[in-house]
C-alpha cells in the first residue's frame, strides 16, 4: 500500500505541476511600467530587406512616442494567415496585424466582426490623399463581410505591386532587340527569339500560382477595366465564359505549343524558373515587380522591366494591387494608436525606406527622394505610376471567389498542358465563379 | 499457464489503472477528444475562427459524395497504395532475401543506407526529389540525356501522364527500407533447420523463398501493409512540397483536399468531413487486412 500511496502522490503532483504550469503561462500579467503601452504587432515582412525597414520604422515610431512599446512579431505569409485569425479573436491578441486581401481572409474576419472600420481615421489622417479610390476599394467591404470592394476601409497597404515583363538587357543588346511598343510586336519579338536557340519567357507552372499571372497578364490587354472590377468585387453578374477571356487562353496556349516558355516548364517551380532566368537563361519572364530587388544583387546580368504592350499600342491596364494591409484588430484598447501606428507605415518615410529597399511603396515618394531610379528598380516604380495615373490598376483574378485560386491553378495546368481547349478552360472556369454568384446572392 | 503477479487479499485491484493516468490524459487530450470534436465538427458549416456555427445534419457528407474532386483524391489515394504498399513490399522482400541469403560484405552499411529515407523528414523528401526530377537541371533527367535517351526526358512532376508515378516512386522509395529491415528481423526467427532439411531435399532458393520465407513472414508482411497503406491514405506532406496536387488535379489527394477546405477555404466543416471520411476507410481497410491475415494464419 506505501508504494501506492507513493504513486497517487508523484501522479497527484505532476498533474498539479501541469496545471500549474498552464496557468501560469495563461495568466503572467504583462509587466508594464506606469503610463506604459505596448502595442503587438504581427507582420509577414521576414525577409531581410524588408524587415530591417520596419525595424527602422518601428524604432523611429517608438521614439516618436515616449511611453510606447512595440511587440513585433513576424511570420512568413501562410503561417501569418493560419494563425491570425484565430489570434484576432483572443483579447490578447495582436493589436495590429497584417491580414491579407480577399474574400477568404479578410472578407471573413470582417463578416466575423474582428476587424476595426478605419471610416473614422481616414477622415483623421487624410489617407483619401495617400491612396487612389481604386487602390483603397481593395481593401474594403461592407460591413457584413459580404461584398468585396464598397463599404468600409479595412486596412492599409504598405508596398504596391504590378505584373509585367522583366528582360535581360545583356540578351537584348547581343541581338539588337528593342522593348516592344505593341502586343503584335511582342509576339513577332518572341518567334524571333525562339529562333535566335533562346527561350522566350522563363516559366515554370509546377507551383501554379504565377501560371495565373501568365495567363491574366494577356487577359488585362483584352479586357477593360470595369469588367475585371466586377469579376474580382463579384458585383453586376460577368461571366468568365468571354470571348476576351477565351482569346486570353488561345494566346497562352499557342505560346506554349510554340516552345516559347522554358523546356520542361510545367515540372518547373517558380523560384526555380526565376534562378534560370537571374543566371542568364531565358531573354524574358513575366512575373511582378516583387522579383526586381533580387535581380539586383549577387548575378553578373543586367534586367529591365516594362509593361505588357497593349494590342496595337493602345494603352492598357495592367495586374497590378497594393501589398499586404496592415488592419487593426476590433477589440484593442489601443485603437488610436494603433491608427497612428498605420499612419506612420504609409508615411512619406515608410515610401523612402520602401525605395531603398527596392521594393515599389504604395504610396507617393518625397520630393527630396534620394532613391536612385537609374535601375530595374526605377523601371518597376514607372510601371506602378504610369498605370496608377491612367487609373489602369487591374486586379489579381484569384481574389473572385474563395475557390477561384485552386479552379484557376488546376484549370490552367489542364490547359497548358494540351489536355483542355481555351473553351474547355472558360467554361470550366465559369462553372465556379456562377456558382460563387449563386451562393453570395442566397 | 497463468503468470504474473498475484494479487494480495485487499489489495486495491484498480490501482494499477493509476499507472496509465498521465498516457490516458494525454491520449484523450491530443489525440481522443480531436478525433471527437472533428467528426462533430463535421456536420457543422463553420469557419473555424468564430463561435458561430450552423449545424447542417449530414449537408457536407452530401456534398462531399457529389464532389468530383473528392473522388479523383481517393481513387489517387488507392494508386498510391500500389506505389507505397505493395511494390515496397516486393522490394523489401526481395533484398531481405538476397540479404540473408549468404554472408555480403558490407551487410551492415546496406541495411542503414536502404532503410536512411524512412528517417528522413518527408518536407525535405519532397526538395529533393523536386530537385532530382527538375527538367532542366535535375539529375533524372540529365542522366537520360547522357546515356542518348533524350527522347525520355519529362517534365516529370508537371506531366499529366508521369506525376503520378513520379511521385508515388518517392513513396517507395520512402517505404521500401521499413518494409526490408522489418522482414530482416522477421527472417531471424525462422530456424535454420527449416531451409537446411529443404535443400536435402533438393528445393532451390525460389523454392525455399516461396514455401519457407513468405509462409515464415506472414505476420510481417501483415504489419508491413498496415503502415505502408496507411501512410498512402493519409499522405499530405508529399503533395504539399512536391505538386500540390497539380497538373490539374492529377496528384490530388485526400489530405491536401483536407488542408484546402479547412485552413485555406475556411470550411472546417467540410474538412472534417472529409477526414471523417478518411478515416473509416483506414480503419476500414486495417481490419480487412487483420482480419485476412488472421484467417491465413489459421489452416498453417
Amino acid at each position: 500500500m506505501k508504494k501506492f500511496r507513493l504513486t497517487l502522490i508523484l501522479v497527484l503532483t505532476f498533474l498539479l505541476l501541469t496545471s500549474a504550469c498552464l496557468t501560469q503561462t495563461t495568466q503572467t500579467p504583462v509587466e508594464q511600467a506606469p503610463g506604459e503601452t505596448t502595442l503587438v504587432v504581427w507582420d509577414q515582412f521576414y525577409r531581410e530587406e524588408e524587415s530591417k525597414v520596419i525595424e527602422t520604422l518601428n524604432a523611429e515610431f517608438e521614439a516618436a512616442h515616449p511611453g510606447v512599446k512595440i511587440e513585433r512579431e513576424t511570420k512568413v505569409l501562410a503561417d501569418l494567415q493560419m494563425t491570425v485569425k484565430l489570434a484576432l479573436g483572443e483579447t490578447d491578441g495582436p493589436d495590429v496585424a497584417q491580414v491579407n486581401q480577399g474574400r477568404s481572409d479578410m472578407g471573413a474576419l470582417v463578416e466575423s466582426g474582428l476587424l476595426l472600420p478605419l471610416d473614422e481615421y481616414v477622415s483623421t489622417y487624410n489617407w483619401g490623399n495617400v491612396f487612389s479610390s481604386s487602390v483603397a476599394s481593395r481593401n474594403s467591404f461592407t460591413p457584413d463581410g459580404k461584398t468585396f470592394g464598397q463599404g468600409s476601409l479595412f486596412g492599409v497597404s504598405p508596398t504596391a505591386e504590378v505584373v509585367g515583363v522583366f528582360y535581360n538587357k545583356g540578351i537584348f543588346a547581343d541581338h539588337g532587340w528593342s522593348i516592344p511598343t505593341t502586343f503584335e510586336d511582342f509576339e513577332a519579338l518572341l518567334a524571333e527569339i525562339k529562333d535566335a536557340g533562346i527561350t522566350p519567357i522563363s516559366f515554370g507552372s509546377l507551383d501554379g500560382w504565377n501560371a495565373i499571372h501568365e495567363f491574366s497578364a494577356i487577359q488585362h490587354l483584352l479586357v477593360n477595366l470595369d469588367y475585371i472590377n466586377n469579376l474580382t468585387y463579384g458585383v453586376n453578374n460577368v461571366s468568365f465564359d468571354t470571348p476576351e477571356n477565351q482569346r486570353a487562353a488561345q494566346i497562352l496556349s499557342d505560346w506554349a505549343k510554340a516552345g516559347y516558355f522554358s523546356e520542361g516548364f510545367p515540372g518547373i517551380g517558380y523560384d526555380d524558373s526565376n534562378n534560370l532566368f537571374k543566371a542568364g537563361e531565358g531573354a524574358m519572364t513575366i512575373t511582378g515587380s516583387w522579383f526586381a530587388p533580387e535581380l539586383m544583387t549577387g548575378t553578373d546580368q543586367e534586367f529591365g522591366f516594362f509593361l505588357l504592350p497593349g494590342f496595337s499600342g493602345q494603352p492598357t491596364m495592367a495586374i497590378g494591387g497594393v501589398g499586404v494591409p496592415f488592419a487593426i484588430r476590433k477589440s484593442t484598447e489601443h485603437a488610436d494608436l494603433a491608427a497612428e501606428y498605420l499612419d506612420w507605415m504609409i508615411s512619406q518615410r515608410a515610401a523612402e525606406l520602401w525605395a531603398q529597399a527596392g521594393m515599389v511603396p504604395a504610396m507617393s515618394l518625397p520630393e527630396d527622394s534620394q532613391v536612385d531610379t537609374d535601375n530595374i528598380f526605377g523601371d518597376t516604380l514607372l510601371a506602378w505610376q504610369t498605370i496608377n495615373k491612367n487609373n489602369a490598376v487591374g486586379h489579381y483574378i484569384d481574389w473572385a471567389t474563395p475557390t477561384f485560386y485552386d479552379t484557376l491553378v488546376s484549370e490552367l495546368q489542364k490547359l497548358l498542358g494540351g489536355v483542355t481547349t481555351p473553351a474547355d478552360f472558360t467554361a470550366a472556369v465559369e462553372v465556379d465563379y456562377a456558382n460563387y454568384l449563386q451562393e453570395k446572392s442566397q | 499457464m497463468k503468470t504474473g503477479r498475484h494479487s494480495y487479499p485487499g489489495e486495491n485491484k484498480w490501482k494499477g489503472l493509476f499507472y496509465l493516468l498521465p498516457a490516458l490524459l494525454i491520449y484523450l487530450g491530443f489525440t481522443f477528444i480531436p478525433i471527437l470534436e472533428t467528426f462533430r465538427a463535421s456536420f457543422f458549416d463553420w469557419n473555424g475562427f468564430t463561435e458561430a456555427r450552423t449545424f447542417i445534419g449530414f449537408k457536407n457528407y452530401i456534398n462531399l459524395f457529389s464532389d468530383p474532386l473528392f473522388l479523383k483524391a481517393i481513387s489517387n489515394n488507392l494508386v498510391f497504395i500500389i506505389f507505397y504498399s505493395i511494390i515496397p513490399i516486393l522490394i523489401g522482400l526481395m533484398l531481405a532475401a538476397i540479404l540473408t541469403g549468404q554472408p555480403i560484405p558490407g551487410f551492415g552499411f546496406f541495411r542503414t543506407v536502404f532503410f536512411l529515407p524512412q528517417v528522413i523528414s518527408m518536407v525535405v523528401v519532397g526538395v529533393i526529389w523536386r530537385w532530382m526530377f527538375n527538367p532542366v537541371s535535375g539529375p533524372i533527367n540529365q542522366f537520360l540525356s547522357l546515356i542518348g535517351l533524350d527522347h525520355w526526358r519529362q517534365a516529370w512532376l508537371g506531366s499529366f501522364e508521369y506525376a503520378l508515378p513520379a511521385v508515388g516512386s518517392i513513396g517507395t522509395w520512402v517505404q521500401y527500407g521499413f518494409c526490408m529491415v522489418l522482414f530482416l528481423a522477421g527472417m531471424q526467427r525462422i530456424p535454420t533447420e527449416y531451409y537446411e532439411a529443404a535443400s536435402l531435399d533438393g528445393a532451390n532458393g525460389i523454392k525455399q523463398f516461396r514455401h519457407i520465407t513468405i509462409p515464415g513472414l506472414k505476420s510481417e508482411i501483415g504489419v508491413a501493409m498496415i503502415t505502408t497503406m496507411i501512410a498512402a491514405l493519409r499522405v499530405f506532406d508529399l503533395i504539399y512540397s512536391t505538386t500540390r496536387g497539380g497538373p490539374g488535379d492529377s496528384t490530388l489527394v485526400t489530405g491536401f483536399l483536407i488542408y484546402r477546405a479547412a485552413i485555406l477555404n475556411n470550411r472546417i466543416g467540410y474538412g472534417a468531413a472529409i477526414a471523417t471520411v478518411l478515416t473509416i476507410i483506414i480503419l476500414a481497410l486495417s481490419l480487412l487486412i487483420r482480419r485476412f491475415m488472421a484467417e491465413e494464419k489459421e489452416p498453417a
